[in-house]
């Protein structure tokens, strides 16, 4: 079985925030929450990197391990989900978790805090897949439509990767072999040289 | 392994002699790496910088709007989870069960505090029906938020098993809505309690006494007191006043997140809370339990306002005197002196 991850990568992130478009589109999220957003580190300055940043779906989860009522749930496939009618919005998932994914519409004066909404790896709640009632709480399953997250198909770079674990990590080692470091990056290789292909002879003969 | 742990050394050894040969350049240059922008001068493709700043809780820019949205990764979260699923629960949890185990064995030991002489039958004004419904507003709101707190706490690893998902849920979810909504209430009885209580609070030389002779509670001495005894001062001062206060602070910090406060101050707030809580509940039990089944005529007290001459003597000796020799009022505004006048006619309590 798979195990699903996210893998941004920074060298290719743009900061289009397309992906969090995407989201939004896909999963009719809640008024004031944003499942993905997209950090830039250095902006404006040399060495500027964007990284989108959601739900990490951890192996160790601590929004599941602190929760009072139990709510989160573990599928097959690694995607850390919840339970939206159980959740009773303490906001205890929303402190321990690292990535900052859970957030709360309120529903209330004083900041009263709604359900948590998350990201679900565009695959849905503990509803029927694909039902009425599952889009209404938690978005689009793609997932069991067989297809992946709508952020990271999206995504206009190809920065932004979700699916099986080991697919994607494959993916981005050829990337980064490929891509090498230094020069290589910025493509010298390709403009400048190809040592392997004999050297191109100037012309000869007399020029016209 | 030894072997190869003073290998190691001797290498270490080596480069820190041969390192100053290198020169400060060496040095200044690895220095000059820490930001990305001086890291790719030297290293092309090396996000090292990049991934540290994004794993050290530095607020980044973002298109999303709010409350440390630019944050990556943020580790106060990991700490708190620690503390609260590890020790707290624990050993806050054995705490409470121990406190109670402990008042149990008190009183199959002692048994209740009884009376030395006879009733007289005379009746004598203790509480107000003001100072009652200060005392009362706080004891059960004060009730409300130990149960609620407590499933919140441990109804997981207790209620959880045995009523299931369900149930416990929509449990949880009535006891998220009570204490944050009884909270509030709580802090306004504690402020009203304590103006109308601090006079006979305030402490006085016989309390010392009373101390020293622990309130002659395993002697059976009658250690005379002034209205409240010592032990009750000490509670007023450290429970009432001081773990309310605490409790209260903190528990607003996460009652009202509408006040743009980050998360690792709410989560030194719920640290704060917990313990504070736990230390509240565990002493309150002792109160409920030397107000009631362990204090012959206690509750009577608070609840209809009136003691036999005998329970205000033994218990509030000083305060007796005096409403007895007319130097203060009874609590409800009469004069004092007027208590031997009508303690011959005892108010029918009903009961």
């Amino acid at each position: 079985m798979a195990r699903m991850k996210f893998l941004c990568d920074a060298e290719r992130c743009i900061e289009c925030n397309g992906c969090v478009t995407a989201c939004k589109q896909e999963n009719e999220v809640p008024w004031g929450v944003n499942r993905r957003r997209v950090v830039t580190l250095n902006d404006g300055v040399s060495g500027e990197k964007s990284i989108s940043v959601a739900c990490m779906h951890c192996s160790d989860a601590p929004c599941m391990a602190v929760c009072p009522v139990d709510c989160f749930y573990r599928t097959e496939e690694g995607v850390v989900l919840h339970d939206k009618d159980m959740c009773i919005g303490c906001g205890y998932c929303f402190y321990a978790c690292p990535f900052g994914a859970p957030q709360f519409p309120q529903t209330g004066a004083f900041g009263m805090r709604g359900k948590m909404d998350k990201c679900t790896f565009c695959a849905g709640g503990p509803e029927m897949d694909n039902s009425k009632e599952e889009f209404a709480k938690y978005g689009s399953n793609r997932l069991a439509q067989g297809k992946l997250p709508a952020c990271a198909e999206m995504c206009s770079t190809k920065a932004l990767l979700g699916g099986d674990g080991n697919v994607i990590a494959d993916i981005f080692r050829d990337r980064a072999l490929k891509r090498g470091k230094g020069a290589e990056v910025w493509g010298w290789s390709t403009a400048y040289g190809k040592p392997d292909k004999p050297q191109q002879e100037a012309p000869k003969g007399a020029k016209s | 392994m030894r072997a190869n742990l003073s290998g190691v050394r001797h290498f270490f050894l080596g480069l820190m002699l041969i390192l100053p040969l290198f020169g400060g350049t060496a040095w200044a240059q690895a220095q000059g790496q820490d930001t990305q922008a001086q890291r790719q001068q030297v290293q092309p493709g090396n996000n090292a910088p990049t991934w540290r700043k994004a794993r050290s809780s530095v607020e980044g820019y973002t298109a999303t709007k709010g409350r440390e949205t630019g944050v990556l990764i943020q580790s106060e979260g990991e700490t708190w989870r620690q503390l609260r699923n590890g020790p707290i629960t624990r050993y806050g949890g054995w705490l409470v069960v121990l406190m109670l185990v402990a008042i149990g064995v008190f009183y199959a030991a002692r048994g209740p505090i009884g009376l030395h002489s006879p009733p007289t039958g005379k009746m004598i004004e203790r509480f107000s029906a003001f100072e009652r419904i200060a005392h009362w507003a706080m004891a059960i709101s004060f009730c409300v938020l130990a149960v609620s707190g407590l499933t919140l706490l441990f109804g997981k690893h207790i209620l959880l098993p045995v009523i299931g998902h369900t149930l416990f849920s929509w449990l949880a979810e009535l006891s998220k809505t009570m204490h944050n909504f009884v909270g509030p209430i709580f802090l306004f009885s504690i402020v009203v309690f304590v103006l109308k209580y601090i006079g006979d609070n305030w402490p006085r030389a016989y309390d010392l006494t009373w101390l020293v002779k622990g309130g002659g509670v395993l002697t059976g001495e009658v250690v005379p007191s002034g209205r409240f005894n010592a032990g009750e001062k000490i509670w007023f001062w450290g429970g009432v006043i001081g773990l309310g206060a605490v409790s209260c602070a903190s528990g607003l910090v996460m009652n009202f997140p509408n006040f743009d406060q980050t998360r690792d101050v709410m989560m030194l707030a719920n640290v704060v809370h917990v313990i504070a809580g736990l230390w509240y509940i565990m002493w309150a039990a002792t109160h409920i339990y030397l107000g009631t089944v362990g204090t012959t005529g206690a509750y009577e007290a608070m609840r209809d306002g009136y003691v036999d001459e005998t329970w205000a003597r033994e218990h509030a000796q000083y305060w007796y005197e005096d409403v007895k020799a007319g130097r203060r009022a009874l609590p409800s505004g009469e004069p004092g002196a007027a208590a031997s006048a009508t303690a011959t006619a005892p108010p029918q309590v009903q009961h």
